[in-house]
């Protein structure tokens, strides 16, 4: 045994002992374990952010063009967004510090610009992406056709037969989800197809979480008994 | 047999065995195979063949402290591969808090090349073979500006310096010069990858995802969109085998370490859940 000295692994440890107190019951350790977690993960974001992002992308060139402007006088190159010294900087912080009109009586109409705004370039953004990455793809991956079985064309038996698993997968599944038609004869027979892949789904996707959390559980073990303790090399 | 009293184990019970299922294999380790799955060695094949002359290797991180486990041995691993073939390495964290785990991760594994190096050409030198170019959000800014110019978005890199001014990236601009991305992820990354930069950009794209995520980012693996992945911490151990066996590193292999404990603990855990079957449907014949 070889107990470290290091003071951060020892409150690692008293933060790691308060969290998993929580095992045997809801207690005062636990929960001064979760908000010291709370309050430290947001100030942690709130000064990196302020020194990582605010200062130099907004504060520095607005500043810089603050004082170009009082010593040479304001030139159509400090309106240039790809200036390292501009004054364009200050709109889009403007537009964000309209988040906190909502705590603002009479003008709390106005934390719509930003949202809306935001809502707006990740709409136009991701719906398109997510078709053309996601939607198309996967619906091409599930047609079977020769060359699922074609080794020459990188298919195989297998392949093959695990291409037409999946395609009986997709249909299954989807006739589970039809709800606009009682579900009788050969319908019912695509459900019941279907529920058994919706719960092998379901059984695998238990397994990766088990493992997750016991992977969890591993790191927080070895931290304690090798960086703590000492008792294992 | 009381088959109701096995029904309502208290919890507390199921704690335990866990812990123990975990501390035992931890404390008298034994020598367990971990045999590589094919989707691992795709993602180890795509990294070693990247030209490390003409491109590079790109490690976007979102994980946080809390996947630390999980996702930090993936990161090493990465790191100790693309150092050892010479493949530029570029990272980017899309999270903040996770950003520090980065900068260790380098510190690190730059620490066991160093140490062993003999010359200035053997090093890893940061701004040469590395550069840490940090945090910038939301992650779908960067994510589709680097397909413009990396240095562009990040102009400055995760120390201050300005990333134009680095050795490395006088030769890697965009995506073109990126050999894979692999998203290093708790959430959803490799998917945003492959949305936003792979259908625009063609860059291929790995994962290295925790557990849970794994059975999302399968179908993609599938139809090749995503090149190859690292699942959980097997997927991690996985690579980190082959990492040691490929070129004998030697060094601390976190995820592998933990290989027993994690099959000791899916024993106790398939054991309640046969239990639990066994008194539910003895308990059912009781009644009828």
């Amino acid at each position: 045994m070889n107990l470290s000295t290091d003071i951060w692994v020892w409150v690692g440890v008293v933060l790691t002992l308060c969290v998993y107190s929580f095992l045997y019951k809801d207690n005062p350790f636990y929960r001064f374990g979760e908000h010291l977690f709370v309050g430290v993960a947001n100030a942690f974001t709130l000064s990196f952010m302020y020194h990582r992002i605010i200062v130099p992308i907004m504060w520095r060139p607005f500043a810089g063009a603050v004082r170009i402007a009082g010593e040479e006088g304001i030139t159509p190159e400090l309106f240039n967004p790809m200036a390292e010294a501009n004054f364009l900087v200050i709109i889009p912080g403007l537009i964000g510090c309209m988040y906190f009109t909502r705590f603002i009586p009479g003008i709390t109409w106005m934390v719509r610009i930003p949202i809306g705004m935001f809502m707006g370039y990740y709409t136009g953004r991701v719906v398109p992406a997510y078709f053309e990455g996601s939607i198309f793809p996967q619906m091409k991956g599930t047609i079977v056709t020769q060359a699922s079985f074609d080794p020459a064309m990188g298919g195989g038996l297998m392949a093959g037969i695990f291409a037409v698993i999946i395609l009986i997968g997709v249909i299954g599944t989807l006739t589970y989800f039809y709800f606009s038609k009682e579900h009788k004869g050969l319908i019912k027979v695509g459900a019941n197809t279907g529920i058994v892949f919706v719960m092998v789904g379901f059984g695998a996707s238990f397994g990766f979480t088990v493992m997750a959390r016991v992977s969890l559980a591993i790191g927080r073990f070895v931290f304690l008994l090798r960086d703590w303790l000492g008792v294992i090399s | 047999m009381n088959w109701e009293r096995l029904r309502n184990v208290d919890r507390r019970i199921i704690f335990l065995a866990m812990g123990l299922g975990i501390l035992i294999p931890l404390l008298f380790p034994v020598e367990l195979p971990v045999g590589a799955q094919r989707i691992t060695t795709r993602l180890f094949e795509t990294v070693d063949a990247i030209d490390g002359q003409k491109q590079c290797l790109m490690i976007s991180s979102d994980y946080t402290p809390q996947t630390e486990a999980e996702n930090h041995p993936m990161t090493i691993a990465l790191l100790r591969h693309g150092f050892t073939r010479r493949i530029p390495v570029l990272l980017n964290a899309l999270y903040v808090e996770g950003a520090p785990l980065l900068a260790d991760a380098i510190d690190q594994v730059m620490g066991e090349f160093n140490a062993r190096a003999t010359s200035r050409e053997d090093s890893v030198i940061y701004g040469r073979d590395v550069v840490y170019l940090g945090w910038q959000p939301p992650p779908i800014v960067p994510i589709l500006a680097m397909g413009e110019s990396i240095a562009g978005i990040y102009v400055e890199d995760y120390y201050g310096n300005r990333t134009d001014s680095l050795e490395v990236m006088q030769h890697i601009h965009t995506y073109d010069e990126v050999g894979i991305v692999v998203a290093i992820t708790g959430l959803a990354a490799p998917l945003w990858y492959v949305q936003l930069a792979q259908t625009k950009y063609g860059v291929a794209v790995g994962a290295a995802c925790t557990a849970v995520c794994a059975p999302d980012f399968y179908p993609y693996c599938a139809t090749g969109q995503i090149s190859g992945m690292m699942a959980g911490m097997k997927g991690a151990a996985e690579y980190e085998e082959m990492v040691d066996e490929q070129f004998a590193l030697g060094g601390r292999r976190k995820a592998t370490e933990g290989m027993v404990a994690q099959s000791a603990a899916h024993l106790v855990i398939m054991a309640f859940v046969i239990l639990g079957n066994i008194s539910y449907f003895a308990s059912r014949r009781k009644k009828t």
